[in-house]
């Protein structure tokens, strides 16, 4: 394993930690953690060994891809961000966040850490995204009340589920008196194993003005028109999925057997458009 | 990875009362049954965040207020014929997705519930589970018993409906307890306790239903009840049965007539396994609890 401290500049002050798991719906945590360290020039720091988190019987195949674990740190230094893009630990859950959070907090001088996400959302994908937050203390939540950032969720985790990684992760940065924000948008569901460009940038607007970031966001608009256009395209094409995504926009729902069959044809044809 | 201790009561070699959830909830009704009968208070805890995933997260206006996570709680009671110390888990351990504690979680909690018994001078631990068993629900249902030690498994022998695991029809000296309830007791042993496991009985076509079994929680309790010299009040435990009993019942109504009749045949006596229901019925009975659980259709197992 590499040194951590190696490539470390030692003028940097405070830094803030940006967080985004590849799993998530919407391909969110990967497109904002890939987006921030390309446009900000991030490099490579440290890599968390897979060995202990990760079940390594094998490898993963998707879209004919080998998939494998990653966990690892960038460093943006003109803007003092950390940015920790990683694949969600399958188990030593509490160890992996300690991990993340002792590099962050001891090596990189981290008081702020901003976890993202993304959940299942039942509306339409013409619908404006909104970002929702859950924060470490009620002096976090009145600093970010000012950005466009729904500030008064109420939630608590249904029986038989489980709280995202993410809400955990804030629980303890919470416990070490960090500063910490879960940030997460809800992503249509018909998107969820698709990219979601709409949520890519109302997530990214944020981290633009919070941190004064030199970028341009609007890169986003042309992935939504053109994700706009093929989904009109399916459309035009098949009435049953025109007509459930009438019902959405009519903010009415579709029956379990309809959202199966709509996130199906919507998934085939924008992969085969995309293709 | 650590216990959080309350209090640290002065004992007088104590005896350990442990329990987590499994088939039936057999071992815990039994022992939350007898906690709460003697009033035990809270001692301590496991920290389970090195063990466990958290199960509810509470947000209110945007601030993360709690995060709970299953609790492993010590409690205990100084009482005149024997001091007492319980440990009642809300989940076993797991590495992975199995219910039942298994691998390098389950061995640290099981050795963190032995470190607690050996700081405060125990001798004895008791575990309780579910012994998954040829009978028949109506019939009262036997406590088998394992140990750490021959004397010990004589000892236990002389309280009256226990049964050794080598007694039971159709089955030889060899056995199993999976879960802590099992790597408890083994590892008690290792590490010189007095170890005893007390497993309720529970019918195999019961086994893999959603509510709990209290006819064997209160077959365990009686045991333990006679072990401890302790009084129990067991209404409370009976009215549980009794409720679960009619929903046992409206369910064994709708079991196909063939079935019922090779299970009804148990009542008689307890038959070995091979000559009561089949392997067929027995994975018929799997599949089709769930839907006779929810009331739907009985009657209609394929010839």
């Amino acid at each position: 394993m590499r040194n951590p401290l190696s490539r470390w500049k030692n003028d940097l002050e405070y830094t803030s930690l940006v967080v985004g798991w590849s799993e998530d719906a919407g391909k969110l945590g990967d497109a904002v953690t890939n987006y921030l360290v390309e446009k900000l020039s991030g490099y490579l720091y440290y890599e968390i060994d897979p060995m202990e988190f990760f079940p390594l019987g094998g490898v993963t195949i998707e879209d004919d891809l080998v998939q494998f674990p990653e966990s690892k740190f960038y460093i943006c230094p003109d803007y003092r961000l950390i940015i920790f893009k990683s694949t969600t630990p399958s188990f030593e859950f509490h160890k992996f966040i300690t991990r993340v959070l002792d590099i962050a907090e001891y090596q990189c001088k981290t008081r702020e850490v901003y976890s993202i996400g993304s959940m299942i959302s039942m509306s339409s994908h013409t619908k404006p995204r909104q970002l929702l937050g859950a924060f470490s203390s009620p002096e976090v939540k009145r600093d970010l009340d000012s950005y466009d950032i729904e500030c008064n969720v109420n939630f608590e985790t249904a029986p038989g589920q489980k709280p995202p990684l993410s809400s955990w992760l804030l629980w303890a940065a919470q416990k070490r008196n960090l500063i910490g924000a879960y940030l997460w948008i809800p992503v249509p569901f018909y998107l969820m194993s698709l990219p979601d460009p709409k949520s890519h940038k109302k997530m990214l607007e944020f981290f633009k003005q919070r941190f004064k970031l030199d970028i341009n966001i609007n890169d986003f608009d042309e992935s939504i028109k053109v994700q706009n256009e093929q989904i009109n395209e399916a459309r035009d094409l098949y009435p049953d999925v025109d007509d459930s995504l009438k019902r959405l926009e009519n903010s009415l729902t579709l029956s379990e057997e309809d959202n199966v069959k709509l996130a199906k044809q919507i998934e085939e044809y924008l992969k085969a458009r995309t293709n | 990875m650590g216990v959080i201790l309350y209090k640290e009561p002065k004992f007088d070699k104590p005896d350990l009362i442990a329990a987590w959830p499994g088939i039936g909830n057999i071992g815990i009704i039994a022992v939350n049954t007898l906690r709460g009968q003697v009033d035990a208070d809270e001692m301590g805890e496991i920290e389970p965040w090195d063990f466990f995933y958290p199960k509810r997260a509470l947000i209110n206006s945007s601030i993360l207020e709690t995060l709970d996570f299953p609790f492993s709680k010590f409690y205990y009671k100084i009482l005149k014929q024997k001091d007492l110390l319980f440990f009642v888990g809300e989940e076993q351990p797991t590495n992975g997705e199995k219910v039942y504690a298994e691998g390098k979680k389950a061995y640290q909690m099981a050795n963190l519930v032995l470190d607690i018994a050996e700081k405060f001078g125990c001798q004895r631990i008791y575990t309780s589970g579910a012994a998954v068993s040829f009978t028949h629900h109506e019939l009262k249902p036997r406590v088998w018993v394992v140990t750490s030690q021959e004397q010990l498994t004589r000892e236990i022998k002389t309280y009256s409906n226990t049964i050794l695991m080598s007694e039971i029809e159709g089955r030889s000296e060899r056995g199993s307890i999976t879960g802590l309830n099992g790597l408890l007791v083994g590892l008690a042993k290792k590490r010189g306790f007095e170890a005893v496991c007390l497993m309720g009985e529970i019918p195999d076509y019961l086994s893999g239903v959603p509510f709990p079994y209290p006819r064997a929680s209160r077959s365990v309790l009686e045991i333990l009840s006679a072990l401890l010299k302790i009084e129990v009040d067991y209404s409370v435990i009976d009215e549980m049965s009794f409720q679960v009993d009619e929903v046992i019942s409206s369910i064994y109504e709708k079991l196909p007539n063939d079935i019922k009749e090779k299970i009804e045949q148990r009542k008689m006596g307890r038959l070995p396994a091979l000559e009561s229901i089949t392997e067929e019925d027995g994975n018929w009975l799997k599949e089709h609890l769930d839907e006779l659980f929810r009331g739907g259709r009985g009657n209609e197992k394929p010839s």
